[in-house]
């Protein structure tokens, strides 16, 4: 309990940094690996967020339909609040960590195992600034693009799918959709999937900055240890989310009203 | 004054007390450090020193590059006694020094150029215009070819030349102490000769610099 509340005290603390430190992404070596985080986790991963979004929003359709004989305007609905709002920040949240929350992790235990963390505090500069910041920045703008993507492919394929299945046009679906969704749903899972990278870069760079041993067997600890308590924080804000907006309504903008 | 690879006669030249002018590094440890003693070296000369036992080595390391001064070593740097200085006056100190690791101190997943670039881009940004010019004179200097050397990464690199990209990272930064640790180590007799031209390189770009070559005895 007490190594629990460490961690979490020393993770508020690399956050605390991180957002201090925000302007050192101005220097060229910061901008270069930012630049890098983004490519990796952002562009790259970008056919597997889309086909898997596609599959999940297929799936939900189908499984509504066809399993609980709804109809079409409950199948957009169900589209907006589990797909728009729930399944596509955390099935990004998911694959960012289990893609890039995971090489973070490993990367850093192994650079600091190998001396490289201390060579670069021997040159003066702070680890922090340069592996730290860069992928903050990196994996929450990654996250935020590849939900929006994700978002995009599933509700679009879904709708796709039930225009097949159902008696109702792609077009008469779409601008039932549009009726229901609001921008705020977009704000809400935008700032929802900045937490969620913002949470796995800085408990993934804890943990491979701080391996726990300098063997190396250390590295696969520390990405377990990442990994684990990655998923964590991401249910626990999403129930944050969940209850800001369904519980108090923010402020009235959004209902949860079927 | 260069006595590059000539071992530290410290014995008969050291002071009765630890002196801090004209000094590049000083500092005494016990006689089971397997050191040569107490260390005295002036500013401006190479020199090379032996500290047999690892763990004063890491020791002394620790007290010429951290931040918080080791209360238990008397040591002197570039004319100033670490333990009198507050924590500003440590950073200032810290700038004006550098390390070259027997491996060259290298981060695996950068070329040689970025290697060599990554200290100047944080700290001086503005240095980077036109440095490349720079940078292929110097390895061309120490006896590397840059169109060959900067694209590597450093898996793909000799034990020389890491040393080699170390170096000339240390040599843009222009410090007045550098420490090179275990310089032959790893490397065949043809590198061995190759520290001289390091540390005459480094005297002709900063002649007060000092040169300071750590070794343990069995990296001789």
């Amino acid at each position: 309990m007490i190594g629990a509340y460490r961690e979490l005290e020393a993770c508020m603390l690399l956050l605390g940094h991180v957002l201090r430190r925000l302007p050192v992404l101005k220097l060229p070596p910061m901008a270069q690996q930012l630049t890098r985080e983004i490519y990796f986790t952002g562009v790259s991963a970008t056919a597997g967020i889309v086909t898997r979004g596609a599959f999940i929003g297929t799936l939900i359709i189908v499984y509504v339909i066809e399993v609980l004989e709804a109809d079409a305007a409950l199948a957009v609905k169900i589209l907006l609040w589990v797909v728009l709002r729930e399944m596509g920040p955390l099935l990004a949240a998911f694959l960012v960590l289990q893609r890039s929350g995971t090489a973070i992790a490993t990367e850093l235990a192994l650079m600091q195992i190998t001396g490289e963390i201390a060579s670069l505090r021997q040159m003066r500069v702070d680890p922090r600034d340069y592996l730290v910041v860069p992928r903050v920045v990196g994996l929450a703008v990654s996250t935020a693009v590849l939900t929006f993507y994700v978002q995009v492919i599933a509700v679009g394929g879904g709708m796709l799918l039930s225009a097949l299945v159902v008696n109702a046009t792609f077009a008469e679906l779409a601008d039932s959709f549009f009726v229901l969704a609001s921008p705020i749903d977009i704000v809400y899972s935008l700032l929802k999937s900045l937490a969620f990278g913002v949470g796995i870069a800085i408990i993934s760079c804890y943990h491979g900055l701080h391996p726990p041993g300098i063997s190396i067997n250390a590295i696969p600890k520390a990405a377990i240890s990442a990994v684990t308590q990655s998923t964590l924080v991401v249910m626990l804000l999403n129930v944050v989310f969940a209850y800001l907006v369904f519980g108090v309504l923010l402020f009235g903008l959004v209902t949860a009203e079927i | 004054m260069n006595c590059a690879n000539q071992p530290a006669a410290a014995t008969t030249q050291v002071p009765l007390a630890l002196e801090t002018s004209g000094v590049g590094l000083a500092c005494e440890l016990p006689a089971d450090s397997g050191s040569d003693g107490r260390i005295w070296i002036p500013a401006g000369v190479s020199f090379r020193i032996r500290i047999a036992n690892p763990a004063y080595r890491a020791r002394l390391l620790a007290a010429i590059f951290d931040l918080v001064p080791d209360p238990d070593l008397r040591l002197v740097l570039l004319g100033a006694e670490v333990s009198a200085l507050g924590m500003a006056e440590r950073i200032a100190l810290r700038a004006r020094l550098a390390f070259l690791a027997a491996a060259g101190g290298l981060l695996s997943n950068l070329s040689a150029w970025e290697n060599i670039v990554l200290p100047l881009g944080c700290h001086h940004p503005q240095r980077l215009q036109g440095i490349a010019v720079e940078v292929d004179a110097l390895v061309s200097e120490l006896g590397g070819v840059p169109k060959v050397l900067l694209g590597k990464l450093p898996e793909e690199m000799t034990l020389l030349e890491k040393k080699l990209t170390g170096f000339v990272r240390i040599l843009l930064e222009a410090p007045d102490l550098v420490l090179v640790e275990n310089f032959a180590a790893g490397l065949d007799s043809a590198g061995r000769t190759r520290l001289p031209y390091f540390a005459n390189t480094y005297h002709a770009r900063h002649p007060g610099g000092t040169f300071v070559q750590l070794e343990d005895v069995l990296g001789e």
